[in-house]
């Protein structure tokens, strides 16, 4: 019944952005509903508002702040060989980034030319 | 009139589904928290507690701390709730089709099913709190690291359809459901879609947030990460969110992997009314999503302990991601060579 409505269609897939939209704001009624029962009313003004901290003093919100950068660090964690190659390869010498540049570039060259797309 | 109906079949169906969702993922967690309890020799919770859960939850004042972004701290678990039971519109509910069949396929879905799990970490980075800032960071890892292996296992059972019936769209789920994979393949690919059943019961218990993937909550570690500084009515709607999507995760994996029906099997011997066979048929989806759910929940959290970060990526970029490449290799020589 709800093909009615515009569907974008592949050869291997399709949907519905439209129909997901009006889904999702009624689906996000049906969730108001239950969230507006519940208790609106809460102490302001008091201790309880404070961040939770395992009971430790917030100095400051700035000493407190997690740096973005801690994400990766389970990535980094992880993958350690990976990244150790990868900062070996960047010295930092810019003639070194030159030769890799042209040394990528001569190999690309070469495939292209043995097996690239003959006019 | 078209139009009327229309209208009505679109407002119904996310309420039908929500509802169901939101039933039966209760009462799975209540057998969830029973059978937990049972194998650590406990006696454990009786089977309505979450229920009970939910009410004083409801109860319970809602604090909003004094660094949260205060709308974007309230919205975020009525988005995940919303986009959870959306998600559930896609699938197919046991013999029924899916209430939105042919306006979105097994993209969408994998795309849906990460709305709710973006929700609650902007949630949890809205707190303002450290400990909710972490719990995000880790949530972010953890979706970073399982996208590999989902889409992999996904565009490899997608691959095979696309070779056998080149005619149907092959990430439809209705493709999967007509055409159970198992009857699909040999030797070969038999073992390839083993280990993709196996690589994603592991991703839906990290989907889930559940041990040993639970980086992101880690009650004992980091508090509660990014639920830490939720309360009353948010963290309520937060409780019922997790309990539908244990139903969403239950449910694609039966569409994907085990798409059986029981009315046939019994037709053989007696003969069934239409709605005799439909309600067969329902009841035998509520078990295998029952299966599923203690399999991924129950039995992965009373088995292992905690991963760290650095494991859980490791599991997903290395043990699991090979295994579904392998898996796709297997798969493709099943195809060509009809092994």
């Amino acid at each position: 019944m709800v093909g009615a409505l515009n569907t974008y269609v592949t050869p291997s897939g399709f949907w519905n952005p439209i129909l997901w939209l009006i889904a999702f704001l009624i689906s996000l009624l049906l969730a108001y509903i239950i969230w507006s029962r519940g208790e609106k009313s809460y102490k302001k003004e008091t201790e309880q508002v404070k961040p939770f901290f395992a009971g430790n003093v917030i100095e400051s919100k700035e000493r407190a702040h997690v740096r973005a950068h801690n994400i990766y660090w389970g990535f980094v964690e992880a993958l350690r060989p990976y990244y150790m190659a990868l900062k070996r390869i960047h010295t930092g010498d810019v003639n070194d980034y030159v030769a890799w540049f042209i040394g990528v570039t001569s190999f690309m060259l070469i495939i292209y030319f043995l097996w690239g797309v003959k006019p | 009139m078209m139009y009327v109906l229309l209208a009505l079949y679109i407002i119904a169906a996310p309420f039908i589904v929500g509802a169901l969702g939101i039933l039966y993922g209760m009462v799975l967690k209540g057998i969830d928290r029973k059978l937990t309890a049972r194998m650590q020799g406990r006696v454990g919770p009786p089977l309505r507690q979450p229920f009970y859960d939910v009410l004083k939850l409801l109860e319970k004042e809602c604090i909003i701390p004094e660094n949260a972004v205060k709308w974007l701290f309230n919205a975020a678990p009525l988005i995940a709730l919303a986009a959870s039971i959306t998600t559930l519109l896609y699938l197919p509910i046991g013999p029924f089709p899916p209430l939105f069949s042919g306006n979105g396929d097994l993209i969408v879905i994998l795309y849906l099913l990460e709305v709710p799990c973006l929700a609650i970490l902007a949630g949890g980075f809205a707190a303002g709190s450290p400990y909710s800032t972490v719990g995000s960071q880790r949530e972010m890892v953890l979706m970073i690291s399982c996208e590999f292996p989902l889409a992999a296992a996904i565009i490899a059972l997608a691959w095979k359809y696309s070779s056998i019936y080149p005619g149907l769209k092959a990430f439809s789920l209705t493709t999967f459901v007509n055409n159970p994979i198992w009857n699909n393949v040999g030797v070969l690919g038999f073992i390839g879609v083993g280990i993709l059943l196996i690589v994603m019961l592991a991703l839906s218990t990290s989907g889930l947030g559940r041990l040993p993937f639970d980086i992101a909550e880690a009650g004992t570690e980091i508090s509660g990460g990014m639920l830490v500084e939720y309360t009353g009515r948010n963290l309520g709607i937060l409780y019922i969110n997790d309990a539908v999507r244990v139903v969403v995760f239950a449910t694609l994996i039966n569409a994907m992997f085990f798409p059986y029906k029981l009315s046939p099997l019994i037709a053989n011997y007696v003969a069934l009314p239409l709605a005799a066979s439909l309600t067969i048929d329902f009841l035998f989806y509520l078990f295998k999503v029952f299966l599923i759910a203690f399999v991924t929940v129950t039995l992965m959290r009373v088995a292992f302990p905690r991963y760290r970060v650095d494991d859980v990526v490791k599991f997903y970029w290395g043990i699991a991601g090979l295994a579904t490449l392998a898996a796709l290799i297997l798969i493709v020589m099943d195809t060509f060579f009809g092994w």
